[in-house]
């Protein structure tokens, strides 16, 4: 099957990220076709056609998202661009804007147009300083040459877009911790309904895009909706980013249509598992995702295909583990990010994350009893869906299916049988409760 | 009490941010952003001009600086290593990386070398995990590094704090 | 989006059918129909935040549970409060709650009135599973009255709220994030407003202490009346909570009509006074005490005896800290007298407004609106005026002034025109001019220990309750509690009055302030129609009295 990039065409060239290059290539001439030719109705509607599905991780249809935003309100409707990538493992969005900004610009344009949006937010991480340099230029060259502000080409349609950076919180990658952030608070997702198509940026009716998803919109105007479901799946069609790391030769980007082999993917597009090991599992969408067995890899990336794996496409952050990997050691890597990340707003997060991450740092010193990994997983039961956001969940997976699969290696750690014995020696200050 | 202000260039800065978002409380990242590099760090002195600046109660200003870990905090040296360590980089190394870091600036985690050059930390996902493992020096990203890598750049920025021109 | 506006809506609640108003959170709307949620972030004086996941019920509208504080009802709803699923979830929470707080019950100020505690038994796991290490965060002052215990902090963010919302004031944030998260305050920035003492109140753990109560006495041995603050003419609703007659705290009662579910740091530590040792304690005749309170009384009713009937010129001065019904004998002695009666204010303060809502009156006494719909609208206006030039004109043969203020002195001018009668009673708190000329000094009871009825500033008559129970007296050993806190018994104004009244054969017998209401229901038209017992709890808008727009009693 032969398949030339769509979103990453130009990484490599020099100066991919300037406009005149941009132009140079058929830059933001569709955007101006949106503009001039098509109704916002008919643009929605066609996005919906393509069957675009969010690529920031849940995956929810991108012109059903822009139908719910009310035709006619008296308050402004923003666009909030997730640009805040830090689901472990993904590094893609960081790839469009780093090497070819003015494509985010230009989806921004043809989403805004569609919904009816003058009021643009990109929210990056504030630790992708290039990325964030990056983009700022972009705005500047968009603006100069009269894409962005007022009467963009000859029409009367005027968007404003700000490059807004993060400060280092996870969290601020859930939709509605992003926005809280942008309104200058703590980044803690906020209470849903009210959603944000309805009331979200400053109480406004607001879109949150992910970079990745925007970045499709030139392409799909470009070739019609049709063309773009030709790619891929059915049901999650389109070309995909899959960030792939760890034990393979050859980690990295690779767009690919989507519903790629996993197998094929590492193998074929990665150079194989690194140093001639053997594969021993991978997690397939970011580390919140449910982590599958080697004998479980021989699955197509899509949200379909992975969701009946048994784990889930998420962000499309491809971690890839050795026979070598010690997964007590890899999952105590993981609880200790959830933990660190928690925004402490709900309780059985709050605490939940932590007590994970102490149970999993005991069973690692070899301090473990049997009983603990069914506390692991009660521990899990009673944080998944009881939360505001889903970060309790995105604990919580990775927790269960790595003893699940992985289940004698944990129980190798389990080897004490004493209360009393692991809580002297784990220090434990006091009574508990 | 305090003595601080913006430069007249941050002060435009901060004046232009304001136009970008429909209330002021919006500008509290950004501005911070720009206190961070007028004052060197978010000291409480630092936090408290800009709660003065921005009309909004210094714990409100200290509440969302502490929520976030990208913001430098007071006593961080000239160069704040930060190390990926999360799991991609994990996979790859980033423990040696840490260790070697460590052991060659004779500081541990959290801490600030005795010159005040050098502080070390480990930090969660950079979004770097295809050039593992990598470190974050103050803006600029570091990767696929070896520990020769790492050897280097100390050297290099030792030599650059030397001439007097730190990032 | 739910229904919204008029009109109600047909929801199921634990299998049953019922009916709410629109608008109506699950958990407002359950605890109507009688099935009470738990709840730490909810409160319902603030925003909702929706943190602590306690609430959580099981619905027929999502797979997940739903938290009742935010979720809304709606037609065709279908809430199950005690399925297995809503059981589980919110063991679970409590779980998560308790692996972190400290087992520090026994030394814990809230104890004994811990929500965290009480869910514990109602929700709580019988043993903990969590053997790990603990987490510690700071213990600290956050200000000059309070401090945080951060150990037991579950960051269900009520005070900051408070401050944001109520107060206005902004001094309390949440510092980090995840589990290392806790209430702190700027540095050099304490938490000291007019309103920081309602922080520790709702504070659903003993995180937050007040400076002022931490290791005075455990909550389940105070004896608690409900009664109105004194400290200004709002009226906040209080329960003074005392520990064998000693007042050891102030607590706000609710009242949306009135205080919400507020008070004033004026108010909630202004009580010491009931306990200074320089009270006026003991009666006296000049210098020379009185060998029980008896005798005093008879005294008074000798004075008031040989002016009975207009013989004889009569000044009384009355204060705002009289009940109503006190203000009601003393109107029965002017009458009998034919006594002039005027009365003096402390000086007003500053009147505050806060955000929320709450209001600080700069009114600062209890009850001139009831003096005055007792004595007449010009008591203390132009009949005070009168009373003075009558005293400085000379020739006045009995003076009566009333000094119940505890925190101002009678006006100069007023203390030297009461020195010129020819006889001078004082009921007083504190020793002044005006009673150290007095030829017979009677103690004034506190607003703690004061029977009967105030009328705030919005007309509104509420009731007052004396913290002392019959028998108190006997039991209040000195140097059982600390020296510089002493606690007289005092007999009130109401019963001295009366056994006057009842020595000039104006009544055959002392009654209770009930009693005494009565008469003053019966007599005056604003009071017509109430009693006592008739008064609801927060109180009611007096006849012809209440301000415009406030209340909804005022006479049609």
């Amino acid at each position: 099957m032969s398949f030339e990039p769509i979103l990453t065409k130009y990484r490599h060239e020099k100066d991919s990220h300037t406009i005149d290059f941009y132009r140079g290539h058929g830059g933001y001439e569709q955007a101006k076709k949106a503009i001039h030719d098509w109704a916002p109705d008919d643009l929605i509607e066609e996005v919906k056609k393509s069957n675009l599905r969010g690529r920031g991780g849940a995956g929810f249809p991108t012109g059903v998202k822009w139908s719910f935003v009310p035709k006619q309100t008296d308050k402004p409707k923003y666009l909030a661009v997730n640009a805040d990538e830090s689901e472990p493992g993904t590094f893609k969005d960081r790839v469009i804007m780093e090497t070819d900004p003015h494509l985010l610009l230009e989806g921004i344009m043809i989403s805004c147009w569609a919904v009816g949006i003058n009021t643009a937010y990109i929210y990056i991480r504030g630790e992708m300083v290039h990325g964030y340099n990056q983009l700022v230029s972009a705005c500047k060259e968009a603006y100069a040459a009269g894409f962005l502000g007022k009467g963009i080409f000859g029409s009367d349609f005027e968007l404003d877009v700000t490059v807004h950076r993060g400060a280092g919180a996870y969290i601020c990658g859930e939709e509605t911790g992003m926005l809280t952030s942008l309104e200058g608070e703590r980044g803690q997702p906020k209470l849903k309904p009210p959603f944000p198509a309805i009331e979200g940026l400053f109480g406004c009716p607001t879109v949150v895009n992910n970079v990745e998803t925007l970045a499709n919109l030139p392409f799909i105007l470009e070739k019609g909706a049709d063309h773009f479901r030709s790619i891929g799946p059915e049901k999650s069609p389109g070309p995909k980013l899959f960030c792939v790391s760890g034990h393979v030769e050859k980690p990295g980007t690779y767009e690919l249509p989507m519903g790629v082999n996993l197998l094929t993917l590492i193998n074929e597009h990665c150079g194989g598992v690194w140093k001639g090991r053997k594969l021993k599992a991978v997690i397939p969408g970011g580390s919140s995702a449910h982590v599958l067995h080697a004998d479980e890899c021989d699955v197509n990336m899509d949200i379909e295909s992975l969701a009946a794996g048994g784990s889930m496409l998420g962000s499309a952050g491809v971690i890839v583990m050795d026979e070598t990997t010690d997964m007590v050691d890899a999952l105590l890597n993981i609880m200790k990010f959830y933990h660190h990340e928690s925004c402490g707003q709900c309780t059985p997060c709050r605490e939940g994350t932590g007590w994970l991450e102490k149970i999993v740092h005991r069973l690692h010193q070899g301090r473990g009893r049997k009983e603990d990994l069914d506390v692991v997983f009660d521990v899990c039961d009673r944080m998944i869906g009881k939360t505001i956001c889903v970060l309790a969940d995105a604990a919580a997976f990775p927790a269960m299916s790595f003893i699940d699969k992985f289940r004698d290696e944990f129980l190798a750690k389990c080897t004490n049988s004493d209360r009393s014995t692991a809580q002297a020696t784990s220090g434990a200050g006091g009574v508990n409760v | 009490m305090t003595d601080l202000a913006f430069s007249k260039d941050a002060m435009k800065e901060y004046e232009w941010m304001l136009t970008r978002y429909p209330n002021k409380e919006a500008a509290l990242l950004p501005t911070l952003r720009i206190a961070e590099r007028e004052f060197e760090n978010l000291d409480p002195a630092a936090m408290k001009y800009v709660a003065d600046l921005m009309g909004l109660s210094p714990a409100k200003v200290l509440g969302v600086v502490t929520f976030y870990t990208h913001y430098r905090r007071e006593g961080t040296g000239t160069y704040h290593l930060q190390v990926c360590s999360t799991l991609s980089c994990a996979l790859r190394g980033s423990e040696d990386v840490c260790a070697h870091l460590s052991a060659k600036l004779g500081v541990g985690l959290g801490e600030t070398t005795d010159d005040g050059l050098f502080t070390l930390s480990k930090v969660e996902c950079l979004a770097s995990c295809d050039t593992a493992p990598m470190l974050q020096c103050n803006d600029d990203y570091h990767e696929g590094l070896t520990l020769e890598d790492v050897d280097h750049l100390i050297d290099r920025l030792r030599e650059e704090a030397k001439a007097g021109g730190a990032a | 989006m739910s229904d919204s506006g008029a009109g109600m809506v047909s929801w199921v609640l634990n299998g049953d059918p019922v009916e709410s108003p629109a608008g109506m959170t699950i958990l407002e709307a359950a605890k109507a129909h009688g099935a009470e949620l738990p709840h730490f972030c909810y409160h319902p004086g603030l925003s909702i935040a929706g943190n602590c996941r306690i609430c959580l019920v099981e619905t027929n509208r999502s797979p997940k549970p739903a938290i009742s504080c935010s979720e809304r009802i709606s037609d065709g709803l279908e809430v199950q409060t005690h399925s297995e699923k809503a059981v589980e979830a919110r063991e679970g929470v409590m779980e998560f709650q308790l692996i972190n707080h400290p087992l520090d019950c026994p030394v814990c100020d809230k104890a004994g009135e811990c929500t965290l505690q009480d869910y514990s038994f109602d929700h709580g796991p019988d043993e903990s599973r969590f053997v790990e290490k603990k987490n510690i965060r700071h213990t600290k002052d956050l200000g000059p009255t309070i401090k945080i215990w951060g150990n037991r902090c579950i960051v269900c963010t009520r005070c900051i709220r408070f401050c944001d919302e109520i107060s206005g004031t902004g001094e309390l944030c949440v510092v980090a994030r995840g589990d290392r998260s806790v209430v702190d305050v700027f540095p050099g920035i304490p938490i000291d407003n007019p309103l920081a003492g309602n922080v520790v109140d709702i504070c659903p753990v003993g995180a937050l202490i007040s400076k002022d109560f931490m290791f005075q006495s455990r909550v389940w041995n105070n004896e608690h009346t409900e009664t109105v603050c004194g400290g200004c003419a709002r009226g906040c609703n209080v329960t003074v909570e005392t520990n064998e007659g000693f007042v050891k705290r102030l607590m706000p009662r609710e009242n949306t009509d009135v205080n919400d579910w507020w008070m004033c740091d004026f108010g909630r530590y202004g009580w010491r006074y009931a306990h200074d040792d320089r009270r006026v304690s003991v009666p006296r005749r000049g210098a020379e005490a009185v060998e029980t309170e008896l005798e005093a009384h008879r005294d008074l009713g000798e004075l008031v005896r040989g002016a009975w009937g207009g013989s004889k010129k009569v000044a009384i001065v009355v204060d705002p800290f009289l009940t109503c019904e006190e203000a009601h004998l003393v109107g029965r002695v002017a009458a009998g007298t034919g006594a002039t009666v005027g009365g003096w204010l402390p000086p007003s303060g500053d009147e505050l407004t806060f955000p929320g809502k709450f209001k600080i009156s700069g009114e600062k006494c209890p009850n001139r609106r009831g003096v005055e719909a007792v004595l007449g609208q010009e008591v203390f206006g132009s009949q005070a005026k009168a009373v003075e030039s009558m005293l400085n004109s000379g020739g006045v043969d009995l003076v009566i002034v009333f000094a119940g203020f505890p925190n101002a002195d009678c006006p100069d001018a007023l203390a030297s025109a009461v020195g010129k009668a020819t006889a001078r009673v004082a009921f007083t708190l504190f020793d002044g001019a005006w009673s150290e000329a007095a030829d017979l000094v009677l103690p004034s009871a506190s607003v703690f220990e004061k029977e009967g009825t105030y009328v705030n500033e919005d007309g509104r008559l509420q009731r007052v309750r004396s913290k002392d129970r019959p028998g108190d007296a006997q039991l209040a050993q000195p140097g059982l509690h600390s020296a510089s806190i002493s606690s007289p018994w005092v007999t009130s104004e109401l019963v001295a009055l009366q056994r006057a009244l009842v020595h000039v054969g104006d009544a055959e017998r002392s009654l209770s302030a009930a009693g005494v209401f009565r008469q003053l229901a019966d007599s005056n038209e604003h009071f017509k129609g109430q009693s006592h017992r008739g008064i609801p709890a927060t109180g009611v808008p007096l006849g012809g009295l209440a301000p415009a727009g406030v209340g909804e009693g005022s006479e049609s």
